[in-house]
């Protein structure tokens, strides 16, 4: 593989990781604009932590995320009284908040950005991807992914079988920083390189367009958007200049064409079947 | 001093009242948000510098670039509220940022990415008043604000077609079922929105005589933290708004150190979503 293909390869399974950690919050019906405030704490964290101290990867990104994680919880008692576009403003506000401080905090390079941090490689990227997928796999599955559906199609209803809707919340809030934690460590160890621009609001936009586009009724959406969106910028390049007008133009046009995203359970669980019973008449 | 600087606090305050005041009517009319609204603005800045450049005079280049940037409004209302008018609200607030990195590149490739000066559009006279200084550009600035804000308050307030847009933004069907074009109504206001943000990109890159593709998204959001001070939804309250966060950047800078600005605006924007959602002089229930 070409060092080209690995960088789009590697940014791709970053992408994959912010879908899910926006999707992690959309199990709640609700949508964060702020997680690529999360990814900067985690990849400010985890950097400063292998460089300053010779942390290894390993314990320095779970520390990285679990920062990120606490200051999700710290942020979320507050936010998450807020409802659609009040949340989606305040998780925005709070994004820029943490843009501007990794912008002016001066041990982790201010304006200038970090340097240092190396290590993560393909395997170990896709490694933690796989995780997050089993995870999220497992815990649609369990009885917490059911209280987190009956939480989406009715709040209320939700909380009058006796789920504390609260916890709930605050739980895929934690799990959203986390995951965007992760993501952001993996991120500054694969760059060498971060700065403050790396965490705009641009990125947390195009997790959550991931995850609508690729359907955001399953995790496998995420995975899907998360593809779609590493790949189509690289297949655009023969544009020009016009790349990003195009890019632009074509999620414009997705939105109008296939507001309901590309992937939908019903669809998961049809393929499913097909693959079932492709695997039944081999074996009979 | 200190009058000085409530005075320059004023001048770029009165800047981000216009920005406020097309976000406010947007989301106040379709409880929509337009996160293109600041690239809009940054369109509308250097429309306004292609017309100073063909030399055209200054209050001609500020009528046609508040027409240009409102076409361009009207565009976004088109591509990206009314086919999504039943959709879940993100689609159209997502469906804006891509618009917003359309417009950027659009602006990259027509006036590049390089910081490009405005050409001293009139002569810069100096006022003393008392103990403050005042330039004709800022009296321009502040005089057209003042015009803008006072015409659309009126507007609003006092014109049939102002009555309509209120109750729109109150009971759209209802409004509809007593006649009232709906469609009329939105894109009257897009353009309005747009053309505000379009006055504002010439104003402030009057003051700040440079302007890149990219100075839009901070003054979007800006204009955002203006609205949601004010109350969303409340004219009068997104003017005030504005006013508010120009005299606390300009006190910032002059008292405080001036990178920890936005901080400072941010954190005030997620105090008052989180503890006071309805802002300064919000009525609406959230």
């Amino acid at each position: 593989m070409s060092v080209y293909t690995q960088g789009v390869v590697a940014l791709m399974g970053v992408n994959i990781l912010m879908a899910l950690s926006v999707y992690a919050i959309v199990m709640a019906d609700q949508v964060s604009l702020g997680n690529a405030g999360f990814m900067a704490i985690g990849a400010y964290t985890s950097a400063y932590l292998s460089v300053k101290f010779g942390i290894p990867i390993f314990p320095s990104l779970i520390i990285g995320a679990l920062a990120a994680s606490f200051i999700g919880i710290l942020i979320g008692i507050p936010i998450l009284r807020l409802e659609g576009l009040y949340f989606v403003m305040g998780t925005f506000g709070f994004g820029e908040v943490v843009r501007s401080f990794f912008m002016n905090f001066e041990p982790t390079g201010g304006a200038y950005g970090f340097r240092g941090p190396v290590g993560a490689t393909l395997p170990m990227i896709y490694g933690w991807v796989l995780a997050f997928m089993v995870f999220f796999w497992l815990l649609e599955r369990s009885r917490l992914g059911r209280s987190l559906d009956a939480l989406r199609d009715d709040a209320e209803v939700a909380s009058s079988i006796g789920l504390n809707v609260t916890l709930l919340k605050l739980g895929v809030f934690w799990l959203g920083s986390f995951t965007a934690g992760i993501a952001g460590g993996l991120y500054a160890h694969y760059m060498f390189y971060i700065e403050s621009g790396n965490f705009h609001i641009l990125v947390s936009a195009m997790a959550i367009l991931c995850v609508i586009l690729g359907g955001m009724y399953t995790f496998w959406g995420a995975l899907l958007g998360g593809v779609i969106f590493s790949i189509l910028p690289e297949v655009l390049r023969f544009m020009g200049g016009w790349r990003l007008s195009v890019y632009g133009s074509v999620l414009v046009l997705m939105m109008i064409f296939r507001p309901s995203g590309i992937i939908s359970r019903h669809m998961v669980r049809n393929a499913g079947e097909w693959v079932g019973g492709i695997f039944r008449k081999a074996s009979s | 001093m200190f009058l000085q600087q409530l005075v320059n606090g004023l001048t770029l305050g009165s800047t981000y009242s216009l920005l406020a005041l097309g976000f406010t009517l947007v989301l106040g009319l379709l409880n929509m948000l337009n996160i293109a609204h600041g690239d809009v603005f940054m369109f509308g800045a250097f429309l306004g510098l292609s017309f100073a450049m063909l030399g055209v005079p200054l209050y001609l280049a500020l009528i046609l670039a508040m027409a240009g940037a409102g076409i361009v409004t009207i565009i976004i209302e088109r591509l990206c509220f009314r086919p999504l008018r039943k959709a879940h609200f993100l689609m159209p607030l997502l469906s804006t940022i891509a618009f917003g990195i359309v417009l950027q590149n659009v602006a990259t490739q027509i006036w590049g990415s390089e910081p490009v000066r405005y050409p001293q559009a009139t002569e810069i006279t100096q006022f003393q008043l008392g103990p403050v200084l005042v330039s004709s550009i800022d009296i321009i600035i502040l005089a057209t604000s003042l015009v803008l804000m006072l015409g659309i308050d009126q507007f609003v307030k006092r014109t049939s077609f102002g009555r309509a847009m209120r109750a729109t933004s109150e009971k759209p069907q209802t409004a509809s079922l007593l006649g009232v074009n709906i469609n009329w109504v939105i894109i009257f206001t897009f353009f309005v929105s747009g053309a505000l943000a379009g006055v504002a990109g010439v104003l402030t890159a009057l003051v700040y005589l440079q302007i890149t593709p990219f100075i839009g998204i901070r003054q979007g959001l800006i204009g955002m933290v203006a609205m949601v001070i004010g109350g969303v939804g409340n004219l009068r309250g997104a003017m005030i708004g504005g006013l508010i966060i120009g005299i606390i950047e300009v006190m910032n800078d002059a008292y405080f150190t001036a990178g920890y600005r936005d901080i400072i605006l941010f954190g005030l924007f997620l105090a008052f979503i989180v503890f006071k959602p309805e802002g300064l002089f919000g009525t609406k229930e959230r």
